[in-house]
């Protein structure tokens, strides 16, 4: 392990995945197939038994920070009102590392709007309720500010321009990548300042403190698309021979596609909210759908909200690109 | 031709030669029997266009197969010379015209369908208005399932004269109307952006594909129109419904009313084709 810090911001478009190890697409692609057939892989698990597994959130995130403050050390010197974007992958630890640095310059952390503030587009209301003193702040997860149902669409609709104009001060906005993709679609303007840490390469993963060969790291890297986060818990996973990843189960079909993209979408949804995502499932069906991809370790019910596990993310993933669903890029 | 010639025509036939051939119809027959069982099987168990490449596959191999088993049995009783060729032609013509004309022009159409494919299986299709998913495209008939689960086998003669119509033409991307009609009076705008924002979050929605509504006005009010994609155009009537009852639960939150069509007037309204 070194002493140089290999964090690195880059703008979001210059993001490429570390390449797919061969083995892994093989794998990938023997999964596919044992599903069609109705099998599943010896090595698979059909059960919640990675609960337990260490905490893939407790890295050291203090290389991340400074390399995050090192890039935006100028913009926050010339004070002006104006906002950048920073794209979190699902379990990358972009939001944690946000929240430390903006928690070490003092910022103040914005509470996103409740549920009748989104479909009232009551954005004026959510900000006065802010108070945040003319000090510069940070949106840790753009994600809770949109719904995806008919009246929950509009308040973010309004919130981004006002946000670009800089009506509401200099700030920093984390945002899931999945939920990045959406806004695309949803209101198709490039947003500008878009920025990213640069995928994980076998020497950040030394740094994260992963012990391996460079083949090894370089096939991890791969694996998880260049997730730091997604690493840790991958590489855990792997130590532990008695841990697989979990899979999803034979009879997910398109409700399952459903609520997987629900959930990825929002980055976790509460119950009451994913009803109001997918009014077209019935509540007995949706609780069905959910307690089964619970008992597969899946998703995980924390803190009163429905959430993908961490382990299956990747099988999630593969799930909706067989299905043509809009991925994200990361 | 006297019997002295058509006897001309072909080889000795020994036992070893009849063996053959019999093997050779087995073989092909097995081969196809086993593309129309174990493909749909796989077909259903893949989604968007690696299953319409799966379903493709059906027809193209059947054909293969009988274009194989043709090459290898007629050698082996017919001398392939231009002469004999021309003659069992000239033959074979005669034979089919009169007695199997109709059920040899599906034949055919059915082998120009497999390359110019007006319909391939996956495809949504239209043939005299019967609507319907395209499941089998066999060697005389194309088997369709309508949306109330009725097997309908139209012969691939309708090919000729007929007009066919194909709603997603191979591809996965299958365009879904869904008309709202309300009184006049409203706010034109804010409808279409809440209409919008209704297909929008339709889980249904495959969001690589454009959301348009339109409207038209009409001698009874506004005549919205939605037209958006499903994931999957197997899920166009669950799409449909969606978009209808979120549309309609929306609509009714809102200072607008529905409007009464006269029947006469619907009807009208139903047989006239969308811009």
């Amino acid at each position: 392990m070194t002493d140089e810090n290999h964090w690195h911001l880059i703008p979001a478009e210059e993001f490429s995945c570390p390449v797919t190890p061969t083995i892994t697409r093989f794998q990938q692609g023997w999964r596919r197939v044992l599903r069609i057939f109705g099998l599943k892989d010896a090595d698979d698990i059909d059960s919640g038994h990675n609960i337990g597994l260490s905490d893939y959130r407790e890295f050291d995130r203090a290389p991340a920070v400074s390399a995050l403050n090192g890039h935006f050390e100028g913009w926050m010197a010339e004070g002006r009102k104006e906002v950048n974007f920073l794209l979190d992958p699902p379990f990358s630890g972009t939001a944690a590392i946000a929240r430390d640095w903006t928690w070490q310059q003092g910022w103040t952390l914005l509470i996103p709007p409740d549920l009748s503030q989104l479909r009232a587009v009551a954005v004026d209301e959510w900000w006065q309720q802010q108070r945040p003193q003319g000090v510069p702040w940070l949106i840790d997860d753009l994600a809770r500010y949109l719904l995806r149902s008919a009246d929950g669409l509009r308040f973010i609709r309004v919130l981004l321009p006002r946000l670009l104009h800089g009506d509401f001060g200099q700030g920093l906005v984390v945002c899931d990548s999945w939920t990045f993709a959406f806004l695309q679609r949803a209101w198709p303007l490039d947003l500008p300042r878009v920025y990213c840490f640069a995928p994980a390469k076998p020497v950040l993963l030394r740094q994260l403190g992963i012990k391996g060969s460079d083949r090894q790291l370089s096939r991890l890297a791969g694996q998880v698309r260049g997730s730091a986060g997604m690493a840790l818990a991958i590489w855990t996973c792997q130590l532990n021979e008695d841990r697989q990843l979990p899979s999803l189960p034979l009879e997910a079909d398109e409700g399952t596609a459903f609520i997987l993209y629900a959930l990825l979408l929002h980055r976790g949804l509460s119950g009451e909210r994913l009803q109001a995502v997918l009014p077209a499932m019935a509540p007995d069906e949706l609780n069905v759908q959910l307690l089964r991809l619970e008992q597969f370790g899946v998703v995980e019910w924390e803190k009163q909200h429905w959430r993908l596990s961490v382990y299956a993310y990747l099988a999630v993933r593969d799930f909706l690109d067989g299905r043509d669903y809009l991925l994200d890029d990361f | 031709m006297g019997t002295e010639q058509v006897v001309k025509l072909f080889r000795d036939i020994t036992t070893q030669t009849l063996i053959e051939a019999l093997a050779v119809v087995l073989v092909a027959i097995l081969l196809v029997w086993l593309s129309q069982k174990l493909l749909p099987w796989l077909a259903e168990r893949v989604h968007s266009s690696r299953r319409l490449f799966v379903l493709a596959l059906i027809p193209t191999i059947r054909i293969l197969v009988l274009v194989a088993a043709l090459l290898w049995i007629v050698p082996l009783f017919i001398e392939p010379t231009v002469q004999n060729t021309l003659a069992i032609l000239g033959t074979a013509g005669l034979t089919i015209g009169f007695a199997l004309k109709d059920y040899v022009s599906s034949l055919l159409a059915g082998v120009v369908a497999a390359y110019e494919l007006p319909y391939r299986p996956g495809d949504w299709i239209e043939v005299e208005g019967i609507y319907g998913e395209v499941r089998h495209v066999g060697m005389r008939v194309v088997e369709i399932v309508t949306p109330s689960d009725t097997v309908v086998f139209i012969p691939h003669q309708k090919l000729w004269t007929g007009l066919i119509h194909n709603a997603n033409n191979g591809g996965v991307s299958l365009m879904c109307v869904v008309s709202f009609y309300l009184a006049p009076d409203h706010d034109a705008h804010e409808v279409r952006r809440v209409l919008e924002d209704v297909a929008l979050s339709s889980p249904y929605l495959k969001l690589s594909q454009p959301v348009l509504v339109v409207l038209e006005e009409q001698p009874w009010g506004t005549h919205y129109r939605i037209k958006a994609y499903p994931m999957d155009p197997r899920q166009q009537f669950q799409f449909m419904s969606d978009l209808t009852a979120r549309g309609k639960d929306c609509l009714r939150k809102m200072p607008v009313s529905f409007a009464r069509i006269p029947p006469e007037l619907a009807m009208d309204l139903g047989a006239k084709p969308g811009p």
